[in-house]
């Protein structure tokens, strides 16, 4: 096994993606399908044959081991591994590339932008494999934010140590572990939980009534956050409320860093009801739940239909529901969202939802969006700001940690949170030349770059499907997904010291 | 008794002096010569130039047939080592250390470090004393000195009279008539830098500062007999969060009436770590002489200011430009006693003076026996030692006025069980009762033969 250790990370990623198209194509035999399950098959061999090769040439050849190489490889990954997942489905299934690219762009960066016309026409193993490409996703994302982002400042580790981003803390000190053993390590800690969680997730959702395939699809969703679902219907796990509450529990995963093992003790040192982002991410999700509530109870009330218990209490739960979703970033809408819009006759409010998502969840989890912790830098930043106006030279308390946070730390929150309006201003810019309208623009900019796919749904007045999208817009919109995933600070980080600096 | 003082500074120096004064035989270690020299000059000890933690040195101390030891150098390590060599290289019997550093504070009072642990018998600290003495000033804001006994039971309130006082030109045996049931009863006057024990035909004039024993519950009604108002205070303003201010904010802070403090620091470290150290008080970092800082901290509608900095005249200056500003009252930590007389002209409210809080502390530990507290009063002029009557004393079984105190003696207060009683002359005192003297200086050998503490004396 030590040989497979010297391998370059990327190799043991596309060999673990070749791996992974062998699960389908077992799936698709089991279901009798057989020219599915030769496409998967197939293509699974063919990569596993090339990773071989390129393993052959590279084995003795020593990794690359620069924090910049892991950086590069990390957004590399984006550019490379969507075409080789889209390989399978080709052959499975009459859709064109780009289809299945942008498709798998989306899974990859756990955006999960639902683009094919009739889901229901592609085989039941697709859907599998594209549950898959987003789980394989997330788990990417939990690994390299603490093995490969964290150490040079970004992913919002900027926020926590205050010092500039981009900049490696251990790099060339000795004795501390280079990239490659770092990513190994990062990887054995989280991988097993994330893993563990997902089938922990998956039998709960069958005990629920769901069938098994759809259930590990949906819990693949919620631990990557992708928010794929399995079939055309939407989103119905085992269509009860048991199994809503289950993805609810598994989707608060991604408020914080700290649910997944793999973490620095030191982060983990304040109990959890104290933990900035838990408070935060409970406190928006239970706001917003709300306040979508009461807005729908409120119009109800007025047509006089709120005698109806059952239906209040649904359209309180589809809210939180909607709430704790959309600020994990996944996009999931329960069963009860439509009828509570119809029991109030109000739209949709979009606004909310998009406001959550941009939010995001916890640093260095599968979510996207600002991030928690950024926000609750700002807050306590603004907070003690406050403060300052009444008594210009106090000096704020809470230890020297939250010092930092409310100090430098905001100001790189501050520095990150312009960076991602101007990303969604520009990816605005660039779909509105393709000859959108302003307003479905910013919403697919959003989704985009926050990788809350379902957001074109519900996030403007009238629905936007992916599906409809031309080329451009599609290779705009796959492009800020990677560009959000990664977080804009580290493309400009891999772009910058080297070449700038001269 | 042989004693061996380590450290000559502020709090050794004084706790020397008392010991000496009482005829034990003292020897003094402090690292620096000059300090050593100087006190073998002034005092009568013996002094010792070393590390005094280091086994040869506290031998050369007389560590061998010492009796007790009283580690009061600066550094909380060096003390408790120096009580570890003399536990278990010279067998010292009594061991006391001055910690400061609230960590070995708060393990020693959640007594992990039990006497088999480590050998100290007692733990003084200096600056939580002084907090507490700061926190006794604010309780009583119109006193200038004040110090709680019997368990709570009595305060002694030191009362500076002004010219609007209602009692004043009045023979002290007339307070009873005129006021039924108060149980306070005066027990010092200072009267032209001079301090004496009253006869009960005495009369106070205006500008006298008097010493009043009281029943705990008649604090208020003392003071408003006295002419002086007892106001809640709600805004106090702390200059410098060094150990004392720290202390005191924090205890503040635990007080369940809310008060707002603001805790003025100059130096930003400090200042931020007592930022992280309160929740409540508003740590502001400045200058405590800067009128600005003084502003934000809306001095002007300040019920109290307490300036505890460790340097003498930044605490007189802030306290007078604070009382300039509007500040209600002031309180100001001042080290050197020499400069107490300046309170009146600066017209600064009261002061706490850290050495008579820590020696009096000290002193308590050291007069064991059947001495329960010491509170040294003044320049050391005079104490009040609060004891227990032991069946061997010449004054048990015997009434008040049978007894034959001394001119510079008067008895405070008694306490038989747990009732606190005032002193009247059929009172029989028994015994088992606490009593309160107020003792002058020169009369304190013959309380202590009063009081037969001699004889259980070590």
């Amino acid at each position: 096994m030590t040989w497979l250790a010297r391998l370059p990370v990327f190799v043991l990623l596309l060999g673990a993606v070749g791996a992974a198209m062998m699960l389908p194509a077992i799936h698709a035999a089991y279901v009798d399908d057989a020219a599915v399950a030769r496409a998967f098959f197939y293509s699974g061999i063919v990569v596993l044959l090339a990773v071989g090769l390129i393993a052959i040439v590279t084995s003795n050849r020593p990794a690359l081991v620069t924090q910049h190489g892991q950086l590069l490889v990390l957004v590399g990954a984006y550019a490379i591994l969507p075409p080789v997942m889209a390989l399978p489905v080709i052959e499975a299934a009459p859709v064109p590339f780009g289809t299945v690219w942008f498709d798998m762009v989306s899974a990859f960066t756990t955006t999960g932008a639902a683009v094919f016309d009739s889901p229901g026409a592609l085989p039941p193993s697709v859907h599998l494999w594209r549950g898959m490409a987003g789980w394989i996703g997330g788990a990417f994302i939990l690994v390299a934010a603490l093995a490969v982002l964290a150490p040079m400042n970004l992913g919002g580790a900027e926020v926590l140590s205050g010092r500039a981003p981009g900049q490696g803390r251990a790099a060339g000190r000795t004795g501390a572990d280079d990239p490659q053993t770092r990513i190994r390590r990062q990887a054995a800690a989280v991988l097993p939980a994330y893993a563990g969680l997902t089938a922990v997730l998956w039998v709960i959702l069958m005990l629920t009534g769901d069938a098994p395939m759809p259930a590990f699809v949906h819990a693949m969703s919620t631990l990557s956050t992708s928010g794929i679902l399995p079939a055309e219907e939407g989103f119905r796990p085992a269509g009860n409320i048991w199994g809503e509450a289950a993805i609810l529990v598994f989707l608060c995963l991604a408020f914080s860093r700290r649910f997944l093992p793999g973490l620095p003790p030191l982060d983990r040192q304040a109990p959890i009801w104290r933990d900035s982002e838990v408070k935060l991410g409970v406190l928006l999700s239970v706001t917003v739940a709300l306040v979508l509530f009461l807005r729908h109870w409120l119009a109800a009330s007025e047509t006089g239909v709120t005698e109806d218990l059952a239906q209040t209490l649904r359209a309180l739960w589809s809210s939180l529901f909607a709430a704790v979703s959309f600020l994990s970033t996944t996009g999931f809408l329960s069963e009860g969202w439509q009828g509570a819009g119809e029991w109030s006759g109000l739209s949709t409010p979009g606004f909310f939802l998009l406001g959550l998502a941009m939010i995001g969840g916890g640093v260095a989890t599968a979510a996207g969006g600002v991030k928690l912790l950024r926000v609750y830098a700002l807050f306590r930043h603004a907070e003690r700001e406050l403060e300052r106006t009444i008594h210009p030279s106090s000096v704020g308390g809470r230890g020297e940690g939250a010092r930092r946070l409310r100090g430098e730390g905001a100001r790189l929150a501050f520095m990150f949170f312009l960076i991602f309006a101007l990303a969604i201003g520009a990816t605005m810019a660039l779909l509105t030349m393709g000859g959108m309208d302003f307003e479905p623009a910013m919403v697919l900019a959003i989704a985009a770059i926050s990788s809350t796919g379902s957001l074109s749904e519900v996030g403007g007045a009238v629905p936007l499907a992916w599906a409809d999208l031309g080329i451009w817009e599609r290779v705009v919109t796959g492009v800020a997904m990677v560009v959000g995933r990664v977080e804009i600070l580290a493309v400009l980080a891999l772009t910058a010291p080297d070449g700038w600096r001269r | 008794m042989k004693v061996i003082i380590c450290g000559a500074g502020q709090v050794g120096w004084q706790i020397a002096r008392h010991l000496a004064g009482e005829k034990n035989d003292v020897t003094i270690i402090d690292l620096n010569a000059d300090l050593v020299r100087r006190a073998t000059d002034a005092l009568d000890v013996q002094g010792v130039v070393g590390f005094a933690s280091y086994p040869d040195v506290l031998e050369r101390a007389g560590a061998r047939d010492a009796d007790m030891i009283i580690a009061a150098t600066h550094s909380d390590e060096v003390n408790m080592v120096a009580c570890h060599v003399a536990h278990s290289i010279f067998g010292i019997t009594r061991k006391i250390a001055r910690l400061r550093a609230s960590s070995y504070l708060s393990a020693v009072s959640a007594e992990l470090y039990r006497r088999d642990h480590l050998p100290i018998d007692v733990v003084i600290s200096p600056e939580r004393e002084v907090a507490e003495a700061a926190l006794q000033r604010l309780a009583a804001p119109s006193t200038f000195d004040t110090e709680s006994f019997m368990g709570g039971g009595a305060q002694l309130l030191g009362i500076a009279l002004d010219a609007d006082c209602p009692v004043l030109n009045t023979p002290l045996r007339q307070l009873n008539d005129l006021f039924e049931g108060l149980r306070a009863i005066v027990v010092g006057v200072r009267r032209d830098e001079r301090l004496f024990a009253p006869h009960p035909g005495d009369q106070l004039f205006a500008d006298d500062q008097i010493y009043v024993m009281s029943h705990s519950e008649d604090v208020a009604r003392t003071l408003e007999i006295f002419g002086k108002r007892s106001k809640k205070q709600e805004r106090i303003v702390i200059i410098g969060a060094g150990n004392v201010g720290l202390a005191v904010a924090r205890a503040l802070e635990a007080r369940t009436d809310r008060v707002r403090a603001k805790l003025i620091e100059r130096d930003k470290a400090t200042a931020e770590a007592a930022a992280d150290a309160l929740s409540r008080t508003i740590v502001l970092n400045g200058d405590g002489m800067d009128m600005e800082i003084l502003a934000e901290a809306s001095i002007d509608r300040a019920d109290a200011v307490l300036a505890v900095t460790d340097d003498d005249k930044t605490n007189l200056l802030a306290a007078v430009r604070a009382k300039q500003a509007g500040a209600a009252m002031a309180i100001a930590l001042v080290n050197d006693p020499t400069l107490a007389p300046l309170m009146g002209p600066l017209d600064i409210d009261a002061y706490i003076n850290p050495r008579a809080t820590t020696v009096s502390s000290i002193l308590r530990h050291i007069r064991h026996g059947r001495v329960r507290a010491v509170y040294s009063i003044g320049d050391n002029e005079a104490e009040l030692i609060e004891a227990q009557v032991l069946s061997t004393s010449p004054i048990a079984g015997k009434p008040v006025r049978e007894i034959a105190f001394p001119e510079g003696v008067l008895l405070g207060a008694v306490m038989k069980g747990t009732s606190v009683l005032k002193p009247s002359g059929d009172m029989r005192i028994d015994t088992g009762d606490v009593i309160a003297l107020f003792t002058l200086r020169g009369d304190v050998p013959e309380v202590e033969r009063l009081l037969q503490v001699s004889i259980d004396f070590f």
